[in-house]
């Protein structure tokens, strides 16, 4: 009888722990917290590259470490405001700092369509928050103009062969709707791929999954081309972010982060903006067609590069 | 053995007004996710629905239908929670084992509460101890429990039992608990499917909710937050009238006694 009671209870202990398990959901878990660059060591984990054809006339190095140790939190009402006055931005939307010279050199390359207003708020933050930073920069603007589904992996493949021709040794890659909070977030590149917007307000702050490597990312130039760049296959939205992120894998290069007090970011609400998209079944075979579809495969028909005041505008047709 | 006796049979006997919530409920939450608009007519049907039950006579609202309710509304709410916002992959494992740990309180007191009820109701314990033979003017009769219920205590037509002086703190810790996981459980939700903003450097709460009705999971998800909006509303208002009404009566005697120690 005793046995009979034992077995009961173990029975009850053993149907609650399933049911916990399955309550807990194990797949399905956001994160609060996962491995990072520790503040201290961020300087030593940067890439310092400057662009081929970059030249300064400032002798004094610039300094990185308050940058890095800077907590402020930049109100989003710049966004909605102007600009500077003498913010010696050059024609094409690029600035580098007088009064010193600068370590870092990035191009920071935005896929876009259709969102004018968003578009201008985007480029007064970021060059209101770059300019803080005292790196040279320069920002492509990549404007599908045909009325195909948006194809964010292509676009960004076309402003980097852009970046790259003009001697960028670090890329950015970057969504419109995006704007960085903390200024301690430097544009530039760490020794591995970055993933810098890993605390997106939208989200709660927490990281959907670990691999994600989705809205604004840092690559260096090189690995960018190792990887032979990101997918042209992926019209509409979702999935060639992870594929990015496949092609990274295949090539045993790990991607860092920095810690999410660091990371923080806010998205811009706009209309028909889909919250997590579907999972594209071109996933399935990433790694095969990565030698193949890419960089090296991109055709498309350029329609205009303006260099506009703030921007350099590359329209395509894809 | 006697589980499934005589499936068809067993079929026959169960009640339709407890079985009617479980398919109303759903619909209409369902029917919710239409848009707006239509959230806002059905949150106001349901609403008044809920205030034309409570303002019948209490003998009257004897069916099982109620307690269905309450038990159809947790279980939907609860369903919404594991199957469509952690599914958006934006609740950590600690968010989770918070709530689910919260609602098992929740269940737990509420469990104690009914079986207490029950245990009071077979035994009659109370009726010699608690309550005088003779109906006073502070006592009726409950019709449902048959028991006399003092003024202090209740039927609840929501949970379908008595509350009595033996099991009063578990309803009192019931609701509290319910309270909370609740208001968790939305605050939750809410910033899951609307974009949040931060509360006073440490709160997360929901700001913008306009861009929910564009998908099926992210609706239902909202619809059921704003459900559950409005049982922490009631909630609210049933802890407050404990607060004012019954809490000081209940621990006017233990007052006393400290009053008289401190005199003496």
């Amino acid at each position: 009888m005793r046995h009979y009671a034992l077995k009961k209870k173990v029975l009850y202990c053993g149907v609650v722990i399933v049911i916990l398990i399955i309550l807990l959901h194990p797949d399905r878990n956001a994160r609060r917290s996962y491995s990072y660059i520790a503040k201290e060591n961020i300087l030593n984990s940067l890439r310092q590259e400057i662009a081929n054809n970059f030249s300064t006339t400032a002798l004094a190095d610039c300094d990185y470490y308050d940058v890095i140790h800077d907590d402020t939190t930049l109100p989003l009402s710049i966004a909605e405001g102007d600009l500077v006055e003498n913010h010696r931005i050059r024609e094409g939307g690029e600035y580098a700092p007088v009064e010193c010279r600068p370590r870092f050199s990035t191009a920071i390359i935005v896929p876009y369509r259709d969102t004018a207003e968003q578009l201008r708020g985007f480029l007064v933050f970021m060059h209101m928050f770059l300019r803080r930073q005292h790196i040279h920069y320069r920002i492509y603007v990549v404007e599908q103009v045909d009325s195909r589904p948006f194809n964010r992996a292509k676009l960004i493949n076309i402003g980097s062969l852009a970046a790259m021709r003009a001697g960028f040794p670090c890329l950015v890659l970057h969504d419109v709707d995006l704007l960085p909070l903390k200024l301690a977030n430097i544009y530039a590149c760490t020794e591995q791929p970055r993933h810098m917007s890993c605390s997106i307000n939208k989200y709660r702050f927490v990281l959907p999954y670990l691999n994600l490597f989705d809205g604004a990312v840092s690559i260096s130039s090189k690995q960018f081309k190792l990887v032979n760049g990101m997918s042209n296959k992926y019209f509409g939205w979702g999935g060639d972010d992870d594929d990015l992120y496949t092609r990274l894998e295949a090539h045993c290069i790990e991607m860092s982060r920095f810690e999410p007090s660091t990371s923080q970011y806010h998205m811009v609400p706009h209309e028909g903006q889909q919250k997590r998209p579907k999972k594209s079944e071109l996933l399935a075979n990433a790694k095969e067609r990565m030698s193949s579809d890419g960089l090296n495969s991109l055709k498309y028909t350029e329609v205009a590069t303006v260099l506009h005041p703030l921007f350099t505008h590359i329209m395509v047709d894809l | 053995m006697d589980i499934l006796p005589y499936g068809p049979k067993l079929s026959k006997k169960v009640d339709m007004s407890a079985v009617l919530p479980f398919v109303i409920l759903p619909l209409l939450l369902v029917i919710a996710t239409i848009s707006r608009s239509v959230t806002i007519v059905v949150m106001i049907f349901i609403g008044m629905g809920a205030m034309y039950a409570q303002s019948r006579p209490r003998q009257k609202n004897r069916s099982q239908f109620f307690y269905s309710w309450t038990l159809s509304s947790g279980v939907c709410m609860f369903l919404v929670f594991e199957l469509g916002v952690l599914r958006l992959l934006e609740i950590t494992q600690l968010e989770n084992l918070v709530f689910l740990l919260l609602l098992a309180s929740t269940c737990y007191f509420f469990y104690k509460m009914r079986a207490v009820a029950d245990f009071e109701l077979s035994t009659g314990n109370s009726k010699g101890k608690e309550y005088s033979p003779v109906l006073t003017s502070d006592s009726y009769y409950c019709q449902i429990c048959q028991l006399e219920v003092n003024e202090r205590f209740f039927h609840s037509i929501w949970w379908d039992c008595c509350v009595l002086r033996p099991n009063y703190s578990y309803f009192l810790a019931g609701q509290v608990f319910a309270f909370a996981t609740l208001l968790y459980g939305t605050n939750l939700g809410l910033t899951t499917v609307c974009q949040p903003f931060i509360f006073y450097e440490t709160i997360l709460m929901p700001e913008d909710c306009t861009d929910v009705y564009y998908d099926f999971n992210l609706a239902i998800c909202f619809v059921a937050c704003v459900y559950g909006l409005g049982y922490v509303l009631v909630t609210t208002l049933v802890l407050i009238r404990q607060l004012l009404i019954y809490i000081p009566k209940y621990s006017e005697p233990k007052w006393r006694k400290i009053v008289n120690v401190l005199t003496v």
